[in-house]
């Protein structure tokens, strides 16, 4: 028996133009959690679906128990225990949860090839019983929330019985509470004998989790080590290939008069009683938990969410903001969350991208000038230094950082005064990172006043001036730089109801 | 305690029961509201009428909602049934003495190979399932036309054996009902405890997903439009056994009465999702209409205006219902 | 870190200037051209291949903001509906006595009407498809010319209306010079204004254009709107040019003119397509119809071949992509 479970040597996969894995080796240990770390465009992903079966390494090895072999299919890869659990929920949000379980290995009545549906809710519900879930198997998938799908999930993994499991960024959508249920259940697995590679971007998961660490840059393999034996520092360089000195640097801006308030702002289902304000130069940072009702507020605000109640002032006026139009001209802009579904059109150049909310700007009386489109989106691309060689370059052929840059770019590209900003830096590469910043700290430098909303602790400790804390639809504290503490945030984003009364 | 219960219930009465049961509602308002206009309407023989004229429609709708479930349409079912029925009518009229049952299956593998050409295209090929259907919606119409040299199959051609598929009876009940039924059967247990039935589902739910977890995705689309060619080719042999004449447009414009039929049915676009009992009582619904319109003494004119206030109010109110449980759910969360 | 140049000026590459659908239908143009040329003698008399177009641009009209439609990634199978509840109002009203302009004028009305209610259906309720909508209401508007009419014609239009389909500016049919001032309006609508760009957008991706501050639903109301109005100018064209109008007038062109605009390279799925492209098709099929109908091939082979041309013109470009990544790969 070979002391590692799996092994890869060699693996080189090339897609059309780009090398997506360059000789990349990869060894892990029975019983062991091995975090797989790297920035965005590092090759994990490629990797993961090389080990899965989904593609097939154009060069390379893989060993699995000491015995080579390789993979036909993902159904070959699942029959020998590997099972992946993907970055992006997969599933089936029409079918039931057993279904979900089920797919690909349904029991099956040995004769008539018959669905055993009774057995299979049986197992079902035994699977999530063991993972402590609070759901039944009958109901359908898409009724679930992300983080019992992700539970969903992992019971399918189990009903293979996998001897491998490979988990793609499971805490990227979690709440903090959800990711310590996660860690519970990923160490118990451990536990049970089973092999687990952990792709991460938080460095918290890892140091929770992990025994060793394995860091991919720009496709190739850069190194594995234990992780009580790395620092911080050790890891950044080897992941983004030079030192980050400061990653929060807070730029001094001066506060000016108030431009934007909220007063008792109201949806029922969503918020209650919202209250805040922000003014010329800061940097307000709004956090809680996923599913606090963040966005829902900054969605109401910039009028693509209707609300009950309450009213918005803005430069001490009461305003009534109808639609996205109305706030953009107010002067009110909004970076969303998800930049490929709600940032950007991947398959357009990324000039076209950011004129398009002040296409007003570059027509006369509705007719297009693109001579100056183009000009205008070029001075703007290069004041957020967008790698890219021109404002005809694709979208989708950016890296994740530099299409968060893109978007920014398309905020700059109107007059606004205050700009809304929705987890700016979720799933992006360090390197992008700090440039993301020094632009948020440029524009509260220049006078803007600005709204972010994070869930990264150290982003909110780091860049705001003042932090508003919301649970369940409330905003429940509001802080000053100086007086918040990352124990401050916690405790009022989870607090109990009862201990609120 | 009790209250529990009964909120318990409600949560347990999802949305596609409440859209079931509120069809079983209107068909039954509907039925009473026909029956006393005209007590002709619930006997035996007019609601053995009403079966046999709407089994075709249900017939269709099983290969349809197959279809819609991942997430396909399928535009050439009607050219595909003027293409089967043309041929075999043509065949039997040369030979008189053929078995009706063969003239069936040669129906249906005419229109199993109609089925399997536009598959390929959708599933290998990648085209676009209603692009590829509405090509092949002209190509069949246009085979149909040549085949018969524009001329029609009428009546006294047929030999009185293959007219007699559409009046006979199995066990008291005409054929085309019991073919219907069988079809539904066979359809249900496909569907619902087999694998291949499954992942039909899955490919309608989420494609990527499904191609991830080993799923022969092409497989699918292939076999569900090749279904659907085989139920139209059947539908085809039966459609001019019953009227008895095969002409080149045969069935124009009937695939909309098959995508009605699941829309009402419940069946989702999007894909994903669609049950026997929806369709069967989304065809039932329409087979009363035609049927009772005539007998409520409506102009046969007001009928195409009232189906089709009919499916835009269903479509309609099943939005409202979905927005109102949503709605209700959000109530619930206490802030 | 040096500044980074980023060009603004778009290179022009010959290659991917050839490279482009619509230079596939050129050649396509030509080559029916030629082979109608050979095939009959009478075929390229200018006089009569003018003539020609009468037969085929009233439906071609609405081809043109079909385009939009399917550009923003909708579908409208109502429009031959629209066209004939439009033309029978207008009949109706003529024989009721109403002048004819008036007549014209509710014909307008009519169409302008049942865009607009496909329109506000679909802004209303967003989680409905364009096909489901625009079916029923497909089913509705004939099934009220229906109601309005039953199994009747109706007719005996006044002389001067014939003019609209029949008539000739100079030699040339005023039909076509309809055609070719309302095409190059489109056109320009859809490829210069910030009208066109924002349906390109909402094409692509409508979630993306809501945060852009575009405005989704008046855009779309306005494009099916739009199309309304024009199967209420289709419907004057051709009950002109018939004569007289009956409820199941222009069954089926719904899917001839979408397969016009896909034979085109409009894209079904929205975001992809020019004017110039469907504008190509539309006389690609009307030419080929024409001369086909000179030597006396039925129209039932047309169809076939219209399918053929549809499955083949959206076949290319998928194997193209398939096989440039095969070549990718080897290399």
């Amino acid at each position: 028996m070979s002391e590692y479970i799996l092994e890869l040597k060699g693996i080189t996969k090339i897609f059309p133009g780009v090398k997506a894995l360059d000789r990349v080796e990869f060894k892990l240990k029975r019983g062991q959690i091995h975090a797989l770390m790297g920035e965005n465009g590092a090759g994990k992903s490629t990797f993961i679906k090389v080990i899965t079966g989904v593609l097939t390494p154009n060069e390379g090895e893989i060993y699995l128990d000491g015995q080579k072999i390789s993979f036909k299919n993902p159904k070959e890869a699942q029959h020998m225990g590997i099972a992946a659990i993907y970055q992006h929920v997969t599933c089936y949000p029409d079918l039931t949860v057993t279904e979900n379980i089920f797919m690909g290995h349904e029991k099956v009545q040995k004769r008539t090839k018959r669905i055993l549906w009774k057995e299979m809710h049986e197992e079902a519900k035994v699977l999530l019983d063991e993972l402590c879930a609070n759901f039944e198997p009958k109901v359908l998938m898409g009724s679930l929330s992300v983080a019992q799908q992700q539970i969903v999930e992992i019971a399918k993994a189990l009903s293979t019985n996998a001897k491998i499991i490979i988990m793609d960024e499971p805490t990227a959508a979690l709440t903090k509470k959800e990711s310590e249920e996660l860690y519970r259940i990923t160490e118990k697995l451990r536990d049970q004998g089973a092999a687990i590679i952990f792709i991460s971007h938080r460095f918290e998961d890892m140091y929770r989790l992990a025994s060793e660490v394995t860091v991919f840059r720009d496709a190739k393999y850069i190194g594995t080590w234990l992780v009580n034996e790395i620092t911080n520092e050790n890891l950044i360089v080897a992941m983004v290939g030079r030192e980050i000195t400061q990653l929060y640097p807070k730029k001094e801006a001066i506060i000016g008069e108030e431009i934007l308030r909220l007063e008792g702002l109201s949806k029922t289902g969503y918020f209650k009683d919202i209250s805040f304000s922000v003014k010329k130069g800061e940097i307000v940072g709004l956090t809680g938990l996923v599913g606090a009702g963040r966005s829902e507020v900054i969605q109401a605000m910039t009028g693509l969410m209707s609300y009950d109640s309450g009213k918005i002032y803005f430069e001490n006026k009461e305003v009534e903001i109808k639609n996205p139009l109305t706030a953009m001209q107010l002067g009110i802009g909004y970076l969303p969350e998800d930049r490929q579904k709600q940032g950007l059109i991947l398959e357009w150049g990324i000039g076209r991208n950011i004129t398009l909310p002040t296409l007003d700007r570059c027509s006369t009386k509705g007719w297009m000038n693109e001579g100056v489109e183009a000009v205008m989106a070029k001075e703007l691309l290069e004041k957020v230094e967008v790698k890219a060689n021109s404002v005809f370059d694709l979208a989708s052929s950016l890296s994740g950082g530099n299409q968060q840059k893109v978007v920014v770019a398309k905020l700059l590209s109107a007059d606004l005064k205050v700009i809304i900003l929705d987890e700016p830096t979720k799933g992006v590469d360090v390197g992008s990172k700090s440039a993301i910043h020094e632009i948020i700290n440029d524009l509260a430098c220049k006078g803007y006043g600005v709204i972010m909303i994070s869930s990264e602790m150290p982003e909110i400790l780091g860049m705001s001036d003042k932090v508003v804390i919301m649970r369940e639809g409330k905003v429940t504290a509001i802080m000053d730089r100086e007086q918040t503490t990352q124990e401050l945030i916690l405790e009022s984003a989870m607090m109990n109801q009862a201990d609120f009364s | 305690m009790t209250e529990n219960k009964v909120i318990k219930q409600i949560k347990g009465l999802d949305i596609a029961k409440f859209r079931e049961l509120g069809l079983v509602i209107f068909i039954i308002i509907l039925s009473l509201a026909v029956q006393i206009r005209n007590p002709r309407f619930l006997t035996l023989e007019n609601l053995n009428d009403m079966l046999t004229n709407t089994a075709i429609l249900g017939i269709l709708a099983v290969g349809m909602m197959l279809v819609i479930i991942t997430r396909g349409i399928d535009l050439s079912v009607g050219s595909t049934i003027a293409l089967s029925g043309m041929i075999t009518a043509l065949t039997v009229s040369t030979y008189p003495d053929m078995n009706p049952i063969l003239a069936v299956l040669l129906g249906t593998l005419i229109g199993l190979v109609c089925g399997s050409v536009v598959g390929l295209l959708i599933s290998k090929v990648g085209i676009l399932p209603i692009i590829a259907s509405l090509g092949f919606m002209n190509i069949f119409r246009g085979l149909t036309f040549m085949t018969s040299g524009g001329k029609w199959i009428s009546a006294h051609q047929m030999p009185v054996s293959f007219k007699a598929i559409a009046t006979s009876k199995v066990l008291g009940i005409n054929t085309l009902i019991v073919i219907a039924i069988v079809t539904y059967i066979v359809a249900y247990y496909f569907i619902n405890h087999t694998r291949t039935g499954r992942q039909i589902y899955a490919v309608g739910s989420n494609p990527e997903s499904a191609k991830i977890s080993g799923i022969n995705t092409d497989k699918i689309l292939w076999m569900v439009y090749a279904i659907m060619g085989a139920l139209s080719g059947l539908a085809g042999v039966l459609w001019v056994s019953k009227f008895a004449s095969a002409q080149g447009d045969t069935a124009e414009g009937y695939v909309m009465n098959v995508i009605a039929a699941c829309v009402l049915g419940g069946v989702s676009i999007s894909g994903g999702s669609g049950k026997i009992s929806g369709i069967i009582l989304g065809t039932l619904l329409l087979g009363i209409l035609n049927n009772a319109l005539p007998l409520m003494l409506v102009s046969p004119f007001w009928q195409n205006a009232i189906q089709g206030f009919i499916i835009l109010i269903a479509v309609l109110v099943n939005a409202l219902v979905k927005r109102n449980i949503t709605k209700q759910n959000l109530m619930r969360r206490k802030i | 870190m040096a500044q980074r140049n980023i060009l603004a000026k778009k290179q022009f590459s010959i290659k991917s200037f050839f490279f482009q659908w619509e230079w596939l239908l050129v050649i396509v143009f030509i080559l029916i051209n030629v082979m109608n040329a050979n095939i009959s003698d009478y075929y390229l008399n200018p006089t009569l291949l003018l003539d020609a177009t009468m037969t085929f641009l009233d439906k071609a009209l609405l081809v043109l903001p079909m385009v939009f439609i399917l550009v923003l990634g909708d579908i409208d199978i109502s429009v031959a509906s629209t066209i004939a509840l439009s033309s029978v109002v207008m009949a109706v009203l003529y024989n009721l006595g109403v002048p004819m302009p008036v007549a014209i004028l509710f014909c307008l009305l009519v169409g302008t009407l049942c865009g607009y209610i496909n329109g506000i259906l679909l802004t209303k309720f967003k989680e409905l498809s364009a096909v489901i909508v625009t079916l029923s209401t497909m089913i509705i508007f004939r099934g009220i010319a229906y109601i309005i009419l039953e199994d009747q014609a109706a007719g005996k239009f006044p002389k001067w209306f014939n003019f609209l389909s029949w008539g000739y500016m100079g030699k040339i049919p005023f039909i076509l010079i309809v055609f070719v001032i309302l095409a190059i309006i489109f056109g320009l609508l859809l490829h210069k204004t910030t009208f066109g760009r924002r349906i390109f957008a909402m094409g692509n991706n409508i979630e993306a254009c809501r945060f852009s501050g575009v405005q989704v639903d008046k855009i779309k109301v306005i494009v099916f709107t739009l199309t309304g109005l024009m199967a209420g100018v289709t419907a004057i064209f051709l009950t002109s040019r018939m004569g007289s109008t009956r409820p199941n007038v222009a069954m089926g062109y719904e899917l001839d003119i979408i397969a016009m605009a896909v034979l085109g390279g409009v894209s079904t799925a929205g975001g992809k397509g020019r004017m110039i492209g469907a504008i190509l098709a539309i006389f690609i099929i009307g030419f080929l119809r024409y001369g086909l109908g000179l030597i006396n091939i039925p129209a039932q082979a047309l169809l076939i071949i219209l399918g053929l041309l549809l499955i083949v013109s959206v076949m290319i470009p998928n194997l193209k992509g398939r096989f440039q990544t095969l070549r990718k790969v080897k290399s």
